[in-house]
């Protein structure tokens, strides 16, 4: 039999305080840094992709491979802020193309893609363009997308965190399961920032799977420490939640591991529509893992405590609370 | 359905009975009907599949998305308040026509907004017959007698929020028309929007970005109006013949004259002969001098009206009105019935989408656009490519792992896997549902979750089996203790995947999609079909000892 780890007995619950400081710390930093770079939050944010912030979007592709140089000069004559690089590998000969909204009117919203192709066809004619690709949103749809993905996100936490509650008759275990799932989004946020990263819908799609995940990962610890808690009445609830983590540790490097080499793949070789989407999910597994180990279960274990008032919460109470 | 291949329920059934023959004498009692209900299911769903991907003039079972197969998507605003104007304007001239037939004088009638319209200075000994009127013509709206010989008519609220719904419905169909006539394979065009004003147009696979656009966007509102008289240069130069002002019954409008950017005016009656509900059909044509023409006949209640109009009017000029704008204004030389022709300097393509539009009717309001996305095919195809690549990379590393780490356990666990795309494919193509690029990453995390479930049930076997269990016990608790944490962890999963769909539709709905349906399927595959393999190679004996049980 093959095995990663035989019988692991780490004590992951002592270090766990050193670990929700580093977190909050990097919540912290990373709140700062997007409100201070106005980077998805905050007045007039940035970082939105095409979809929400509205404006255009073009990806030209042209017969041979431009110079990225040429093609702004071509541009500049539309927009002089507009942002141009190279899309997918280089020598499918894309470029991106994206700027603000400017000449959308009432009746054709498409009028900065024909000035742009213009101007390529104009200024850059050795280079024909032979395919067009476009989005173009308007302002209004585009901030009320991004008020729908915000309340999309917060309701699917709720809704996950009712589940867990009911299902784990206490709401301490579904709040310490939402506390590590809204900790791995600030997280994956505040890298996506740093890094970046275009808030776009796949990326909200990512963020939003990655909850599923996270949760997934509390869940399967959590059972199995709802299980421990039948089977050893005798033990503090620290120590089944230790063992617990411990007994589901295999299987949380397997699966994970399984499943960040996918979304790895996904990220490297998937293309650069689903590049952002794979990052997140890159991210995203890897904070939902540490989150499951170092935020969920000292939360339950510290309340618990509390609540009792005494450090070793006796079984009973806690079985009562299943 | 092409020559050669069967039909699908029958190519099922031959299947099914030859996998539960085999079954029958292959496997032992207890298994049988499990075996024989598992394997024809999973047959169904690739009997559903095939073929996935579109050979010569066949269309795969697969639909691919607009991002995957290029296209355009159009999110437009329908602008109700043209239809509730065009109806108060209506009623309007009714209150004008009515008046003047039971001689009621009063100084103005007018809209004051897109839901009411008022009747100013009625002359006192006449009120009581103008709100008798009113109250007559208008019995659904609110008639407020303002005093002084003052009406103001509005729309309720039902009336309007039921006016605009119709609009947008109308809005539909005629685009539904118009799509149809672009030859375009499983468009989608669909209400959407919070207040359900807005209309989804998805064109996969249109080729000439820019005229679908224009076919849909244009309004096409024909109209045929006699003419008072000859056009003039100037509209100051029309109204001199009439004191000034547009006489109550008429209007005023503008066409482009014989030489370009020289406008011609015409003062037209307001009512209208023929209107675009009155065509039969239409089509290109060439006018005397060899110019495009959209030719058009009319349905026999239009022709009626037609002939008795023109019979009536010869020698005067009869307006064509297109969208506000008069295309031109011929003589009528003499009775004219069901037949009729549109010329105005067209180009051979600016005709045959005019034809088109009108024959698939005007739009009741005009549309504004919100989104547009369009993606070129060649992008879509190297978006499938990617996509591809992604996944076949994933599935060969954790088919790989998997063989390594569990052994012939692996293999069961591939088996899972492979049975879970099945399923998936097949609902897929089974629902109709598209695959986006945003899909495809579905499929690849759903792979995620069902190399999860496998573990989860692997390594409690595992546990057992340490744990000095038999074979068949551990397998057996392995599974039952495993049930609620996959239950738990499917549902809240699910619930995430809930809220994707909310995103409406484009890429995001296909992953949500993929998702649900990966994750219900993920549930049969590593669970229930896993469990019957393993039942299965271990057959009925109890004396399996771990060491022959590779795990």
């Amino acid at each position: 039999m093959l095995e990663i780890l035989k019988n692991p007995q780490f004590d992951f619950l002592s270090k766990a305080r050193y670990f929700i400081g580093a977190s909050i710390l990097i919540i912290l930093g990373g709140l700062a840094y997007m409100l201070s770079t106005h980077t998805y939050m905050g007045r007039n944010p940035k970082g939105y992709g095409v979809e929400f912030s509205g404006g255009t979007q073009v990806i030209a592709k042209f017969s041979t491979p431009p110079e990225v140089d040429h093609v702004r000069a071509a541009v500049n004559a539309v927009d002089s802020n507009a942002v141009i690089q190279i899309f997918g590998p280089p020598a499918e000969g894309r470029v991106l193309i994206r700027l603000a909204a400017t000449s959308a009117s009432e009746t054709v919203l498409d009028a900065d893609v024909q000035a742009v192709r213009q101007a390529l066809d104009a200024r850059y004619p050795e280079n024909r363009v032979v395919e067009v690709s476009s989005e173009v949103v308007g302002p209004v749809v585009g901030a009320d997308l991004r008020k729908k993905a915000v309340m999309l996100t917060l309701f699917g936490l709720i809704f996950q965190l009712i589940y867990i509650a009911i299902r784990f008759k206490g709401a301490i275990w579904g709040a310490a399961a939402t506390i590590a799932v809204f900790h791995d989004v600030l997280v994956t946020l505040a890298i996506l920032a740093f890094c970046h990263y275009e808030m776009t819908l796949n990326i909200i799609a990512a963020l939003l799977t990655l909850v599923g995940y996270s949760v997934n990962d509390t869940i399967v610890i959590f059972d199995r420490a709802r299980e421990n808690l039948r089977l050893k009445r005798k033990e503090s609830l620290r120590q089944i939640l230790n063992d617990s983590l411990n007994q589901t540790l295999t299987r949380t490097l397997i699966s994970n591991g399984v499943t960040f080499l996918s979304v790895l793949g996904l990220f490297l070789f998937g293309g650069e529509v689903l590049r952002g989407f794979g990052f997140t999910m890159v991210v995203g597994i890897l904070v939902g893992t540490y989150s499951t180990i170092y935020i969920a279960s000292p939360i339950v274990i510290w309340w618990e405590g509390h609540k009792d008032g005494a450090p070793r919460p006796a079984s009973n109470t806690v079985k009562a609370a299943l | 359905m092409p020559s050669g291949m069967p039909n699908p329920f029958v190519l099922w059934l031959i299947l099914s009975v030859a996998l539960g023959a085999a079954a029958w004498f292959g496997i032992r009692k207890e298994l049988r009907w499990r075996a024989i209900l598992y394997g024809s299911f999973l047959i169904a769903c690739g009997v559903a599949i095939w073929p996935p991907y579109a050979q010569g003039d066949q269309q795969g079972k697969i639909h691919l998305g607009l991002d995957l197969r290029g296209g355009i998507h159009l999110v437009l605003q329908v602008v109700t308040d043209d239809a509730l104007n065009v109806t108060v304007d209506d009623a309007v001239a009714t209150t004008r026509e009515q008046a003047a037939t039971k001689s009621i004088t009063f100084a103005d009638a007018h809209r004051i907004d897109s839901t009411s319209f008022a009747v100013d200075g009625v002359e006192p000994a006449r009120v009581k017959d103008m709100r008798l009127l009113l109250k007559d013509f208008f019995r659904e709206w609110d008639v407020r007698d303002a005093g002084e010989g003052k009406f103001v008519v509005a729309m309720p609220d039902v009336m309007v929020k039921d006016l605009r719904n119709k609009t947008v419905d109308e809005a539909v169909r005629t685009l539904e028309n118009r799509v149809n006539q672009l030859g375009v394979s499983e468009p989608i065009i669909a209400r959407t929007g919070s207040q359900g004003d807005q209309i989804l147009v998805q064109l996969p696979g249109v080729k000439d970005v820019e005229q679908a656009k224009r076919i849909i966007q244009k309004t096409a509102q024909l109209v045929l109006k006699l003419v008072e008289g000859e056009p003039a240069t100037s509209r100051e130069a029309l109204l001199d013949r009439t004191g000034g002002k547009v006489p109550d019954n008429m209007e005023v409008v503008q066409g482009s004259g014989p030489t370009a950017g020289q406008p011609v005016f015409y003062l037209v009656r307001r009512e209208a002969i023929i209107s675009g509900r009155d065509l039969k059909n239409t089509r290109v044509s060439v006018n005397e001098n060899n110019e495009p023409a959209v030719s058009f006949s009319l349905t026999p209640i239009g022709a009626d009206r037609f002939r008795r109009e023109t019979a009536r009017n010869v020698g005067r000029r009869l307006a064509i009105v297109l969208d506000g704008t008069v295309t031109n204004a011929p003589t009528i030389r003499e009775q004219i019935s069901g037949e009729g022709q549109i010329s105005g300097g067209f180009t051979t393509q600016e005709a045959d989408e005019l034809s088109k539009q009108l024959r698939a009717g005007a739009l009741p309001a005009t549309l504004r656009p919100l989104q547009e996305l369009s993606v070129g095919a060649s992008l879509g195809r190297d978006s499938i490519r990617s996509g591809v690549m992604a996944s076949a990379a994933a599935m060969a590393f954790i088919t790989v792992f998997m063989l390594v780490y569990y052994r012939f356990s692996g293999v069961n666990a591939v088996v899972a896997l492979t049975a879970n795309l099945l399923i998936l494919l097949g609902a897929m193509a089974y629902s109709g549902a598209t695959l986006t690029l945003p899909g495809i990453a579905g499929v690849i995390l759903t792979v995620g979750v069902g190399v999860d479930t496998n573990v989860l049930v692997f390594e409690r076997i595992r546990e057992e089996l340490r744990a000095g269990k038999t074979v068949k016990a551990a397998v057996k608790n392995g599974f039952e203790r495993v049930w609620i944490t996959i239950l738990d962890t499917h549902a809240t999963a699910l619930i995430a995947a809930a809220f994707l769909f909310q995103f409406g539709t484009g890429p995001i709905k296909g992953f949500a999609v993929t998702l649900v349906m990966g994750l219900v399927a993920n549930v049969f595959a590593s669970y229930f079909v896993s469990k019957f393999l393993f039942e299965w190679v271990l057959g009925s004996g109890t004396s399996t000892a771990p060491a022959q049980f590779s795990i």
